[in-house]
């Protein structure tokens, strides 16, 4: 009698619980990421800014002071926003070249000029840093052989580093863009009897400006926060990101990089403000819809032959650079010993570190994808308030440095209540939170071609919420997933200004073994651990759509797009 | 309603913390001989972290010398000597590592100021000699390191120009953008060159105090004027050296020996009035998971075969004087040290003379590249 009392209390229990959930199962989803979101974006960032007001006898703002009336953080900031401003609308206008090209220009080399395009997607943000050093130092292949007397450490050196790893970003985004216009307005215009070059200025460049300023604010964090290339090349000339990387790690001193990692949060958020202000002046242009199928236009000499250079000249660039890498590996000692050796690519510490970041990687990136498209569904069809500052929150991570996130981990989870410091969670976390606002935003996109009609219909004839999510919009929603899966993955792989602060001993990571060696000379082992990790982003992404492929959601998902 | 909200979240992020935190704590799995030699010697784990701090062939080395003769693995994370300083401060008082190997003095004895470290009297160490022993057995001093003049052979041979002899002739404007020398921030060598110039410019010529620390830093100033660029670590003058992209540099004597080694056209030099030095210590962190591993690590550095091969590495005085360091066995002697070295000045004063060197050096205005 008891025993049966008993199984009717937890059946009783259990029914509840299942009807608390069934009833509000997206609202409370969305406070519990709105909860994870707020400990693991938000806290670490304000405990960055309280470590710049707290000094040894509390609140102060001596460091907020000293960072003002010194000339050489005036100089540094200066010089961080004026990296960002040549790197940007070079990378801007190098990947709209690549972009129109792939898009309209001669067929036979699109395929060709997308894969060169997004190599460097796969590579550690430094490798053009090792590349620039072999053809273009002091003992440099070209400078050698043009007998130059240039140096490549210092301003100049950063700038075409920065811009020759972050133009496939670029490309990449508004390559997205541009696929999405609607040819049948260029070829009106054209009937009509407009130029090229009209139809360029006031039709396809006019419509893409949302994606210009998206691209453009991603390029422009990422340039100034990336401190990898600039910590290599950057000899005498300072930088805010590497001032912030040897504060921490050379002197331990919390306090000033935290002043620097407030400035460095200061021009991305002002850029942050003004496009959204931008781009919500011309939401009039945003296009949406699936790329439409058209023959390519036949370009003129006008435009392929200007775009084509550009496309060539940083497709060459790319290629040469992975080439010089990729030799650099098997060679002893580059432009010295130049015999065949296999002592780098064998190396067992770059091995590890190598299965440490695939290890971390697919967490993050199962992690990442699983919160992305969650948050995606909540915001959009939740109905209650505060969604607007949840997808606001879930874009935080990704738009806040790599360096302020690596440096508010360390502070906020050394100590109780949450000790991480030393784990493969920290780690984890750090990557997945950073990065997922992608697989959000393009979840976003997905559930907003699915009409919720669907959706009820599935709960009218009984389903539950939980049910209708699994059997209707996972599939729907499923490429999304994928996609924020994959980036999460890739930039977990080849990502450092975080993650640099955060590993320890037994938790190394293949992108601060490069680093590393590249800090210390050791170009051997840099580059072929960077061919290393090339090659098993290529080989785990082509897993990774293979699984999808044999389990047939990824055709599940096409039939849902 | 809320509080059974308040629990369905609590759950919810409960289990995502606890999955992840799981994963977090597998560990490789040991390899089969560290299983076995564990098996032998119950109280041994099968493997220990180690934030050291030498170069990296130096770190490889002991690491393999302890994993043969202990069967432990080492766990290392290598950085400069101010960079374990900084993780040190930065982790207190909870550490990633179970222990510190090749310590630069400073970081050592701040660590023993702040009771980071635990005491341990090895009796390997005992008898070792007034240098190598802290009477509160918090530190175990390894051995000592200089800091040397390198050149490139090649392009010293195709400028016509010999290395430079003394301190002095480092001045000379022929060298101006030529040479690299590690920044004193993270460098414990380049700290050494920062003390090196205040006792033979300052202290040793008889001056005392803010007199002599101004005399060092007139020198460095008038050093500044060819320094291309401070290194992050004392290795990568000796590789940049190596590969040509530089003409001098000053670098950590293991480091030099090694590049000469793998074959880079290095050609080296300890300056006619002495070369300044520093030591390297051991110790084991507060709160270390395997504190008997550790203990039993120290006793192992303190044996014939680690001293010799410390010694083989290049650079060090080892506790035991009839191991000559490998790269002054050509020359059949030790180098000439610079007189009156006062390292545990150096030691307390290491925190207000970096930063000044850094306001001085660092934070100027940066030169034409």
């Amino acid at each position: 009698m008891a025993e049966a009392r008993e199984l009717t209390r937890t059946r009783v229990v259990y029914q509840n619980i299942k009807d608390l959930f069934a009833a509000h199962t997206i609202r409370n989803t969305g406070g519990l990421l709105f909860l994870l979101l707020a400990i693991f974006l938000l806290w670490p960032i304000f405990m960055v800014l309280l470590k710049s007001i707290n000094g040894p006898e509390g609140i102060t703002l001596q460091y907020y002071k000293e960072f003002v009336t010194k000339d050489y953080y005036y100089r540094s900031f200066f010089n961080t926003l004026l990296l960002g401003l040549i790197v940007t609308p070079l990378c801007i206008g190098a990947g709209f070249c690549i972009a129109y090209m792939t898009t309209r220009g001669p067929v036979f080399l699109r395929r060709s000029l997308r894969l060169i395009a997004l190599l460097p997607l796969m590579a550690p943000p430094f490798i053009f840093a090792l590349s620039l050093i072999i053809l273009l130092g002091h003992n440099g292949i070209i400078t050698k052989a043009l007998n130059l007397s240039w140096s490549i450490y210092g301003f100049t050196g950063c700038v075409i580093s920065q811009t020759l790893w972050l133009i496939p970003l670029a490309y990449m985004m508004i390559e997205n863009t541009l696929s999405t216009l609607n040819p049948n307005l260029e070829d009106s215009a054209a009937n009509l009897g407009a130029s090229e070059g009209k139809i360029l200025r006031s039709i396809i460049i006019p419509l893409l400006t949302p994606g210009f300023l998206k691209a453009a604010l991603i390029i422009f964090v990422m340039t100034v926060s990336a401190f990898g290339a600039l910590a290599i090349l950057c000899g005498r000339t300072p930088f805010l990101a590497p001032d912030v990387y040897l504060l921490i790690t050379g002197e331990g001193d919390f306090n000033r990089a935290s002043v620097l990692s407030m400035f460095l949060i200061l021009p991305c958020a002002v850029i942050f403000i003004i496009q959204n202000y931008l781009i919500r002046g011309k939401r009039y242009t945003t296009i949406v819809g699936k790329p439409v199928a058209a023959e390519p236009k036949h370009l003129g000499p006008v435009i392929l032959i200007p775009m084509l250079a550009v496309s060539f000249i940083a497709c060459g660039f790319i290629l040469l650079t992975f080439g010089v890498v990729g030799i650099a590996a098997f060679i002893k000692l580059m432009g010295i010993d130049n015999t065949f050796t296999l002592i780098y690519i064998l190396d067992a510490r770059s091995n590890v570190a190598l299965t440490n970041s695939i290890k971390i990687s697919l967490l993050s990136g199962l992690l990442g994808a699983m919160l992305g498209v969650l948050l995606a569904y909540v915001i959009i069809r939740g109905k209650f308030k505060g969604l607007a500052a949840l997808e606001g929150l879930g874009l935080a991570g990704f738009t806040l440095p790599g360096t302020v996130m690596g440096i508010g981990y360390i502070l906020a989870f050394n100590k109780p209540p949450l000790i991480l410091t030393g784990t493969l969670a920290i780690l984890v976390l750090n990557c997945a939170f950073r990065q997922l606002g992608v697989g959000m935003e393009a979840g976003i996109i997905k559930l907003k071609q699915l009409s919720i009609e669907i959706e009820e219909a599935s709960l009218n004839l009984g389903a539950n919420v939980v049910t209708t999510f699994r059997r209707i919009v996972l599939p729907i929603i499923f490429p999304a997933c994928m996609y924020g899966f994959m980036y999460v993955f890739i930039l977990s792989m080849i990502g450092l200004s975080a993650v640099v602060f955060l590993v320890t001993p037994g938790y190394e990571l293949a992108s601060v073994y490069i680093f590393d060696a590249a800090i210390w000379g050791e170009l051997g082992i840099a580059c072929a651990t960077t061919i290393k990790l090339v090659i098993v982003v290529g080989i785990c992404l082509a897993i990774i759509q293979g699984l999808s492929k044999w389990t047939g959601l990824s055709a599940a998902a096409r039939r849902g797009v | 309603m809320k509080k059974q909200r308040f629990i369905l979240f609590s759950v919810a992020l409960l289990f995502l913390l606890g999955s992840i935190a799981l994963a977090g704590g597998t560990k490789e799995a040991p390899e089969l001989e560290a299983v076995e030699k564990e098996v032998e010697e119950e109280e041994l784990a099968s493997e220990v972290k180690v934030y050291m701090s030498a170069t990296r062939e130096n770190n490889e080395l002991i690491s393999r010398l302890i994993y043969e003769g202990l069967g432990v693995k080492v766990i290392q994370h290598f950085m400069s000597c101010g960079e374990v300083g900084a993780r040190l401060r930065s982790e207190a008082p909870r550490f990633s590592a179970d222990m510190a190997i090749n310590l630069c003095a400073a970081e050592a004895f701040e660590a023993k100021r702040e009771g980071w470290a635990i005491p341990y009297i090895s009796k390997e160490w005992a008898g070792a000699g007034k240098a190598f022993e802290d009477p509160d057995g918090v530190l175990t001093k390894l051995a000592n390191y200089s800091t040397i003049l390198i050149g490139n052979k090649d392009m010293l041979d195709e400028a016509g120009y010999t290395l430079p002899e003394s301190w002095d002739d480092l001045l000379d404007p022929k060298w101006r953008g030529q040479i690299v020398v590690p920044s004193a921030v993270t460098s414990g060598n380049g700290y050494i060159i920062l003390y090196s110039a205040m006792t033979l410019y300052g202290f040793n010529k008889g001056l005392t105090g803010k007199e002599a620390e101004d005399a060092g830093f007139k020198y460095l100033e008038a050093l500044d004027k060819n320094i291309h660029h401070y290194a992050r670590s004392s290795s990568t003058p000796a590789d940049l050296v190596g590969r040509r992209e530089f003409m001098l540099g000053m670098t950590q004597d293991a480091a030099a020996l090694a590049r000469i080694r793998k074959g880079y056209p290095l050609v080296w030099r300890a300056f006619d009035e002495g070369i300044g030095y520093g030591g390297t210590f051991a110790l084991i962190l507060k709160g270390a998971k395997e504190e008997y591993t550790c203990k039993k690590i120290i006793d192992f550095l303190g044996t014939k075969e680690v001293c010799e091969a410390y010694a083989d590495l290049g650079n060090y005085v080892t506790k035991d004087p009839t191991v000559i360091p490998a790269l002054y066995r050509d020359v059949g002697q030790l180098p000439k040290y610079i007189t009156n070295l006062n390292e545990e000045w150096a030691v307390e004063n290491k925190a207000r003379l970096v930063t000044e060197w850094k306001e001085r050096f660092l934070m100027k205005q940066e030169k034409k590249e």
